[in-house]
């Protein structure tokens, strides 16, 4: 699914990624833990092709290909969706048009019609209401005065909608209650299959208690430092991570 | 003092009409105003050079036009095209209530309230609306009588299609509690210069739908106005949407006469390649307890600019005034450019007011944003950038006019590049 090899990249002259290795097969779950500005969210800017995340060494090969060949647009309708940590508000831009515009696009990439607006109507309120958003979020702006979890809800919603291969989460648990949480662990886990794989980037041991990962990797220096399986997560929680050597300690979980 | 302007003052003087003593003063003012200063506020940003060195050419009607259809809508068409009134008002049958006449074949009853309203909204400041009291001959009056709602909307159309100077003017009288929609719609692209000035009195809780749509493109240069009063609790919504041309210019005024009256006012503009839009709107809330709403909203393409002049102004005793007025841009090129300035004026202690305008480049983030779910980048701008338009155009009252304009603006918008 996906391969990163070596992978070096920056933000404005910062070098935030210094030889990043990481193997995601199908089907599999991996979660990405780490101190604060350890390069997180930058892998996943990275691989989403955001604008002004420099590559400067290694390769990622994703379903086979070359990623870095393929713009944001290509990659996401081939088939990487990134759940973002800080959606974007777009006001005048409808959730609905929106959604309905980008489910069309990665359908015509799959060489699949066009769905029509009433077909699209259908699944988008199945996926409203499997995300626990009111209806109306559909009409409104994209994002446009959520709180902090309905956003994060609705990137699930998309990620339904859309059948991505790759999910990257970016902190999708972030500034959720308990009951937003399992919403996005429901919505991930109805999604598993042994095709689709994720990376769950996280701070929190918390929602890996609801979405089982097979591998815990810890990125740190802007590497990843050690690989695990869930227990690793369990031990980050309750000892920091202070026993990855002297230059962590006082890092926050 | 300008060529142009000279020899339509030489022409005024020999119109001869019920009209005169009003005509006598815009003359008077003409001749000591003279042709506005380059460094004047009102017009240094507005290019006029072509208009001052032009030279008059009289105006005669088209016999091949195309009136634009607006699907659905169904209204009174009254069209001039030209300057020339070509619609037969005798050929129209309207409906109780509503009362139209050409200026030149009033009778002396409406020659009166005609005399009562011309010039009298719209302020002497301007130049060209100056002109266009000495000079036109084109006109038309529109009245609703009292408690009267007029369903039909009216729409007078202004069509240019060849070189030649069209002055026109429209002054509708709206009684007290009636109801009308009127729409200015200009349009064309030949060589010309056209004035369309538009004059109302809204009467005690009478409404006005109002729209103008100034789709003059090319060297069809224009510059024109449409100003209102309103009486206590009287109601305006107007919607105007505007693309750019060699020249285009319209000043909007809207003065609160009565207690109680509320305004709303939308403004956009989208602009490509070399053209150019100036609005200047003027609110004056000289009474009490009135609110207005404006906002005015422009996407600005490749070397194309904008002007925008909005003003409120508050007098000493328009109390517990709420009025609000906002300008966005965005600006599509490195060499686009918009002007923008909102001003308030504040003589009342006790009001609510806001103002604000913004200027934005392409919003990467958001842009990203669409992009990373698989939206093509070029759909994806217009999506985005469309928006912030999209927002007032539904806003528009009028289903037919909301389903007519969207697609079009749309796709102007779609064709502009992104440089």
């Amino acid at each position: 699914m996906l391969k990163i090899n070596n992978l070096h990249a920056s933000v404005e002259d910062k070098v935030i990624l210094t030889g990043l290795n990481l193997e995601v097969k199908p089907g599999e779950v991996h979660a990405i833990m780490g101190p604060n500005g350890a390069g997180k969210s930058t892998l996943g800017y990275v691989l989403s092709g955001r604008d002004g995340y420099e590559v400067q060494q290694g390769d990622v090969s994703f379903k086979g290909e070359d990623l870095f060949e393929m713009d944001i647009e290509e990659r996401a309708s081939n088939g990487l969706f990134l759940a973002f940590q800080y959606p974007v508000e777009i006001p005048g831009v409808s959730n609905m048009e929106f959604m309905k515009e980008s489910v069309n696009a990665t359908r015509e990439q799959r060489g699949e019609e066009r769905l029509s607006a009433t077909e699209f109507l259908k699944k988008a309120k199945e996926a409203c209401k499997q995300v626990q958003l009111p209806l109306d979020f559909l009409k409104r702006g994209v994002n446009e005065g959520f709180s902090g979890g309905e956003k994060k809800r609705n990137e699930i919603m998309q990620m339904i909608l859309l059948q991505p291969s790759l999910c990257i989460l970016d902190e999708s648990d972030s500034g959720l209650d308990v009951d937003a949480l399992q919403v996005v662990a429901n919505g991930v886990n109805s999604q598993r299959d042994s095709t689709r794989s994720f990376i769950i980037i996280t701070h929190y041991q918390r929602l890996l208690e609801y979405i089982k990962p097979d591998f815990v990797h810890i990125l740190a220096d802007g590497k990843i430092v050690k690989t695990g399986d869930a227990s690793l997560a369990l031990r980050i929680e309750k000892e920091g991570y202070a026993f990855l050597g002297k230059e962590y300690e006082g890092a926050s979980a | 003092m300008s060529q142009w302007l000279t020899q339509v003052i030489d022409d005024a003087k020999r119109v001869d009409d019920f009209l005169a003593p009003m005509r006598q003063q815009a003359l008077s003012k003409l001749q000591t105003q003279g042709w506005p200063h380059a460094r004047s506020e009102e017009w240094r940003l507005t290019p006029l050079t072509s208009i001052k060195e032009r030279t008059v050419e009289a105006s005669s009607a088209a016999v091949n036009y195309n009136v634009p259809q607006i699907k659905g809508l169904n209204p009174i068409d009254l069209v001039f095209v030209d300057g020339v009134l070509v619609t037969n008002l005798n050929d129209i049958s309207l409906p109780t209530g509503l009362t139209v006449y050409a200026l030149s074949d009033a009778p002396s009853a409406a020659q009166t309230k005609i005399t009562a309203l011309f010039g009298h909204v719209k302020p002497t400041r301007h130049v060209f609306g100056l002109v266009n009291d000495a000079i036109c001959q084109q006109g038309i009056y529109i009245e609703v009588d009292e408690n009267c709602s007029i369903d039909t909307p009216l729409r007078i159309v202004n069509l240019a299609t060849k070189d030649c100077d069209a002055h026109t003017r429209a002054l509708v009288n709206l009684g007290k509690n009636s109801q009308l929609k009127v729409i200015e719609h200009g349009s064309g692209s030949a060589a010309s210069f056209t004035t369309a000035f538009a004059e109302y009195a809204i009467g005690q809780e009478a409404r006005l739908e109002h729209y103008r749509f100034a789709f003059f493109t090319g060297a069809a240069k224009q510059v024109g106005g449409s100003h209102f009063s309103l009486q206590d609790k009287a109601n305006l919504n107007s919607t105007l949407v505007a693309y750019g041309s060699e020249l285009s210019r319209l000043d909007v005024d809207i003065i609160h006469a009565g207690e109680h009256a509320n305004a709303k006012m939308n403004a956009i503009y989208l602009l490509a390649e070399g053209e150019f839009f100036d609005l200047h709107s003027t609110i004056e809330h000289a009474m009490p307890n009135g609110t207005t709403e404006e906002n005015a909203r422009g996407i600005i393409g490749d070397r194309a600019r904008a002007v925008f002049s909005g003003r409120i102004h508050i007098h000493r005793d328009a109390q517990k005034t709420l009025a609000e007025l906002n300008n966005r841009n965005l600006l599509l090129s490195r060499r686009a450019m918009i002007n923008t300035k909102p001003e308030l004026e504040i003589y009342a202690d006790d009001v609510k007011c806001a103002h604000g305008a913004t200027v934005a480049e392409i919003e990467e983030q958001a842009l990203y944003y669409l992009l990373s779910r698989g939206i093509k980048r070029s759909k994806a701008l217009v999506m985005l950038n469309f928006g912030f338009i999209q927002e007032l155009v539904n806003d528009i009252d009028n289903e037919n006019i909301r389903t007519w304009l969207s697609p079009m603006l749309s796709e102007r918008f779609a064709s502009m590049e992104v440089k």
